[in-house]
């Protein structure tokens, strides 16, 4: 092995991290995901939690929407008939 | 996660403690900067411990974080490259006579390698640093071997070269 080798291993020995690292590194990961990540998943849930609550208000205003439909349908039969007698006895 | 960790012999402080200056080394001779060596090496931890089901064995353990301190310095660095980098023209002459063995030396090669481009230059911390094979370097850094020697042979050639003009060498120690 040459001398510019060994000098590379000396001058890219391995060092050590500051003191306490890692102390630091272990109660951060015990204390589990971070503030940022913590706040990403609270926002996710309001979003989830918001698209359901307006699906589940499109879904009642079109059942809604379809009974009425029905119910117009219904109430337009006896008032066609009572039209066209009115219509006979003008006649 | 602590009956796994029995299981696998893979304990997450244990890891920490047993790899924290090989993790932290890897971002600082490939970065140059305490700060951000540190930042880096915290990063991989959490990684590791958002990740530690994954890990079979301590060996495992050992060549995982090696790969992801090498991926995150990486990334590290190329945001970085924005801000302005040391060229190699940029390293100064010792104004001393410099012997084998010596802090200066040492300073001096960690600038020169710290000038080499992101690959060639993480090839040479995993070589000189950890002590790795080629064939070892090359898994880390998903490349051909050759292209990992080649750096290598590239890269001592430039420092050499460098050192020569410096008046560093072999043939005639400065002094």
């Amino acid at each position: 092995m040459d001398w510019l080798e060994d000098e590379l291993r000396r001058a890219l020995a391995r060092e050590e991290p500051p003191v306490g690292f890692a102390k630091r590194v272990i109660a951060r990961s015990a204390r589990g995901p971070s503030g940022a990540r913590r706040w990403l998943a609270a926002a996710a849930m309001v979003v989830v939690a918001v698209g359901a609550a307006g699906a589940w208000r499109q879904h009642q205003g079109y059942q809604t929407k379809q009974e009425l439909m029905l119910a117009l349908r219904l109430a337009s039969a006896p008032m066609h008939r009572v039209q066209l007698e009115v219509k006979d006895i003008s006649q | 996660m602590l009956t796994e960790a029995v299981e696998t012999g893979c304990d997450f402080r244990a890891l920490v403690r047993q790899h924290q200056a090989t993790v932290f080394s890897i971002a600082l001779h490939f970065l140059r900067d305490r700060a951000t060596a540190e930042e880096v090496a915290q990063e991989v931890f959490f990684s590791l411990h958002r990740n530690l089901h994954q890990i079979e064995t301590p060996a495992h353990a050992a060549a995982w974080l090696r790969k992801v301190a090498v991926q995150r310095s990486i990334d590290e660095g190329r945001r970085r490259s924005r801000r302005p980098q040391v060229a190699l023209a940029d390293v100064a002459e010792p104004a001393a006579c410099i012997r084998p063995g010596d802090p200066l030396l040492s300073e001096l090669l960690r600038k020169l390698v710290a000038t080499l481009p992101e690959a060639p230059r993480m090839v040479m911390v995993l070589r000189y640093q950890e002590d790795l094979e080629p064939a070892e370097i090359a898994a880390a850094l998903e490349m051909p071997v050759a292209t990992v020697k080649s750096h290598l042979q590239r890269s001592l050639a430039l420092l050499r070269e460098k050192l020569a003009r410096c008046g560093v060498g072999e043939s005639g120690w400065t002094g």
